[in-house]
């Protein structure tokens, strides 16, 4: 004689109720998440210790709790229902940088959320100390890539930029590429970018003998093209800038502008109508008693 | 009316391990217990007692096979309404006092609460916890544990008892109170399934046997169909006589100073043996019939399979 | 009533394990140590003092169910003080029934004695009885009681050890299933997309019992939801429970 598996009597109910729970349970599930909960965004932020504690509580894997955490990062500032998120964006990456210092996409990703929101902050929301912040917590973590990996050009290369495009900090850009192109495997391109900073920040002097150097060693004719631009550039800047002051002084003494360059040489304001660096003459508009070249520096 | 037990093609196999590698412990047992009677369930240790009392009270379940208790299936919890088991060295819960274990399986039965207050005093009486009733059982002895096992046991007034060896580390005057209570249960028209390895007591006690040996059933049948009245040999002691004296009436066993044991297999011979050391002056110091006992007939069936 | 006998020695049996009260002794410390914490702070001390005071009544509370779920159904098999017990006329399902029961009983008085704690400790820096506190424990406690359901399930044909992982896993997951949410969200169509979207509706979802952030915050609940995190836990329960009672009933006691 067989023995059942089962006894039928009492386990066809018991499936019965399984099946029914489980069908319950499904439907109930459904039904909850569709009932909208109020969420405090952004709530758990003060209980994120700092790096120094975090890294001893994370024992052996704080590679993982800085995975754990850059993961919820993201997260957390591409939420954009927590209005307060960007306060504590350089300590909540500092703590991520602490944990695994070697780990670089949360500094290029970090400095970016950092720098985006600053441009936002700046253009749409008109808040400027707010924007001036996220710049500062831009470079800190920058610096701090750039401290933990001495061998990556691209941190004061990144913070270069920023100073140069973004802050507007000619000075502090031509410092960070200066170190950018101390370290092995930097871009020759660099070097560029800081003579143009240097030319930004109104070193004329400095900037056409950076460019002029660039323009001797240019190992090929595009760099040679980009760099003789630069120093037309630099040297109808420097002209330009001379004729107008000219133009200016003798306004104060006539009381306009006068009506070609060559009276300004008459009058002893200058001694002579500098030619561009192509010997071409610069272009000057007696009415507004300025100057300008024939074709645009880049165009040539 | 029903059996009280009735086993048939009973087989179960286990499979037990991390790579599970089949074990047959029960290979088709057929037994029968009529009710009212005292029946022992004997065998060697590992030959299947323990798993057949368990597929008896449906802890286990069989792979084969039909176990009826009074005609309902062991499979139903309701074919242990009148039943009452006292597991091989019981554990119970150890903080609880006697006198509350009891009142848990009498709740265990829906026992009504005037019902369980008698019935917890007399069964108290009767296994002789009566002053041990209030400690808990972690300070009993083994006996002691026992006791309270067979007081647990009968708390449902069962028709059927089943005992897994029942007389276990007890003392013997234990034994004896223990082996009194089984008999009464025959006077009181209780069927009683019990194993031991205690030959004596099976002996003394049962009316019926079954010898299980490697998950078989080899011997069953009435205690006395089993065991007959016939006389082996006798063991007879002499002193003062020297043993070269017997030959040819009996086996010289030993000899010890001036004693010879001596094994006699003719009952006509014992009296010569009588005559031969009152003849000689000599002293005689013991004499014993051996009749077939139950022992004889397990040795000899465990030995042949 | 036999399912009531079992609960009554399984509560009585709980009262006695050690775990139980080094467990409480803890939860009692966290509650307590909310205070230092609340100093260390600077604004609202209260609400870090509700924070810590509810996880610590949450997560020893969940540590509770599990030890002392997997434990006690594990020594009734171990000690074969079960072979007693299934010898009387007693379905393995009131077996099942009768230590849940027991076991949720014993949940109960620790979880209440916790929240008293808890409470009391607020009381002493607002000189409020919160009530909306009181909503987040009892769903709290619900919790506990799936939970408990789950090591019970766990410790039917398991170890002690391997029980409480398990159950510890359970927990795991229905706290994180949410995320699968997430995933699904970013998932496009296909084979992956129904099988995460299968088990996200069966992975248990704890977070429906977690009123924490709400209460401590003062936000609304819509009461809806009341309703169906309750339903969801009992039939959540249900569902285990009937799976447990399906693979006992199928077990060998050697």
């Amino acid at each position: 004689m067989k023995i059942p598996l089962f006894r039928r009597g009492s386990t066809v109910p018991l499936l019965a109720l399984l099946l029914a729970s489980a069908a319950a349970f499904t439907a109930l599930k459904g039904a909850t998440d569709r009932i909208a909960r109020a969420k405090v965004p952004g709530s758990s932020i003060i209980y994120v210790p700092s790096g120094q504690f975090l890294k001893y509580a994370a024992f052996g894997y704080r590679a993982l709790a800085a995975d754990l955490l850059y993961l919820w990062a993201i997260q957390y500032y591409s939420t954009p229902t927590i209005d307060d998120r960007f306060d504590h964006l350089d300590h909540i990456f500092a703590i991520i940088n602490e944990l695994d210092p070697r780990y670089q996409d949360p500094y290029e990703v970090g400095s970016l959320i950092a720098v985006q929101e600053a441009r936002a902050a700046h253009d749409r929301r008109r808040d400027d100390a707010l924007s001036v912040r996220l710049l500062r917590s831009a470079f800190a973590i920058l610096d701090r890539g750039a401290a933990n990996n001495p061998d990556q050009w691209v941190y004061p290369f990144n913070a270069g930029h920023i100073a140069l495009m973004t802050l507007k900090d000619f000075a502090l850009a031509e410092t960070y590429f200066e170190r950018t192109m101390k370290i092995p495997g930097a871009p020759e391109f660099v070097e560029r970018l800081r003579a143009n900073a240097m030319f930004k920040k109104g070193d004329l002097k400095t900037a056409w003998e950076t460019w002029l150097d660039i323009y001797k060693r240019a190992p090929d004719e595009r760099t040679r093209k980009i760099a003789s631009n630069h120093l037309y550039n630099v040297k109808a800047t420097i002209d330009g800038a001379a004729l107008e002051a000219a133009a200016a002084r003798y306004r104060e003494r006539f009381g306009r502008f006068p009506a070609d360059l060559a009276t300004l040489v008459r009058e002893g304001l200058v001694g002579e109508v500098p030619k561009d660096l192509d010997g071409r003459d610069y272009v000057y508009d007696p009415a507004a008693g300025q100057v300008r070249t024939v074709i645009s520096p880049w165009k040539r | 009316m029903a059996d009280a037990i009735r086993i048939q093609d009973l087989r179960k196999t286990f499979r037990l391990g991390f790579i599970p590698k089949p074990r047959p412990v029960l290979k088709g047992i057929t037994l029968t217990v009529r009710e009212g009677e005292i029946f022992g369930y004997l065998g060697p240790n590992g030959a299947g007692k323990t798993t057949t009392i368990k597929c008896l009270l449906g802890l286990i379940r069989p792979d084969a096979g039909a176990v009826d208790i009074f005609g309902r299936s062991s499979l139903s919890p309701r074919s242990r309404e009148e039943l009452g088991f006292l597991p091989e060295n019981p554990y119970f819960y150890d903080y609880l006092s006697a006198r509350e274990f009891l009142a848990f399986t009498a709740d265990l039965f829906g026992l009504a609460r005037r019902d369980k207050e008698e019935r917890i005093a007399r069964l108290l009486a009767l296994v002789g916890l009566e002053r041990a009733a209030d400690l808990p059982l972690r300070k009993y002895s083994r006996g002691m544990l026992q006791r309270a096992g067979l007081a647990q046991a009968l708390i449902n007034e069962p028709k059927l008892v089943i005992l897994d060896e029942p007389l276990g580390g007890m003392d013997p005057l234990g034994r004896k109170e223990i082996r009194d209570i089984i008999v009464r249960f025959k006077d009181q028209g209780k069927t009683v399934f019990f194993t031991s390895h205690i030959l004596q007591d099976i002996e003394m006690i049962c009316d019926r046997v079954a010898i299980i040996v490697g998950g078989r059933i080899v011997k069953e049948g009435a205690l006395s169909d089993l065991v007959s009245e016939r006389v082996l040999f006798t063991e007879v002691t002499v002193a003062g006589v020297a043993a070269e004296a017997f030959g040819g009436l009996g086996e010289s066993l030993s000899v010890q100073g001036d004693r010879v044991l001596l094994k006699v297999f003719e009952e006509a011979k014992v009296g010569q043996v009588l005559d031969l050391v009152r003849d000689r002056r000599g002293r005689l110091v013991s004499l014993s019939p051996r009749t077939e006992t139950l022992e004889d007939i397990f040795v000899e069936t465990v030995t042949r399979t | 009533m036999k399912i009531a006998a079992i609960a009554g020695i399984t509560f009585k049996e709980a009262k006695r394990d050690r775990v139980l009260y080094l467990l409480f002794f803890f939860a009692a410390l966290g509650i307590a140590a909310s205070r230092v914490l609340a100093v260390l702070t600077v604004g609202d001390r209260v609400k870090i003092i509700k924070d810590v005071g509810l996880a610590s009544i949450s997560g020893f509370g969940i540590l509770m169910a599990i030890l002392i779920g997997t434990g006690l159904v594990y020594k009734e098999i171990d000690k074969k003080t079960i072979f007693t017990l299934l010898s009387k006329p007693l379905h393995r399902a009131e077996f099942i029934l009768g230590k849940f029961l027991g076991l949720v009983l014993t949940l109960l008085v620790m979880t209440a004695a916790m929240t008293a704690i808890f409470l009391a400790i607020v009381y002493a820096h607002t000189s409020r009885i919160e009530a909306p506190l009181l909503v987040a424990v009892g769903y709290i406690f619900l919790e506990l009681v799936l939970i408990t359901a789950v090591a019970v399930l766990f410790s039917s044909f398991s170890t002690p050890i391997l029980s409480s992982l398990f159950a510890l896993a359970f927990t795991l997951i229905g706290h994180l299933s949410w995320g699968l949410e997430l995933i699904l969200r970013k998932m496009g169509p296909g084979a992956g997309r129904t099988l995460v979207r299968a088990l996200y509706a069966v992975l248990p979802d704890l977070e429906n019992f977690n009123f924490k952030t709400e209460v401590v915050h003062g936000l609304p609940i819509p009461p809806a939801i009341y309703l169906s995190s309750f339903l969801y836990g009992v039939c959540y329960t249900a569902f285990i429970l009937g799976l447990a009672v399906l693979i006992f009933r199928r077990r060998d006691f050697i």
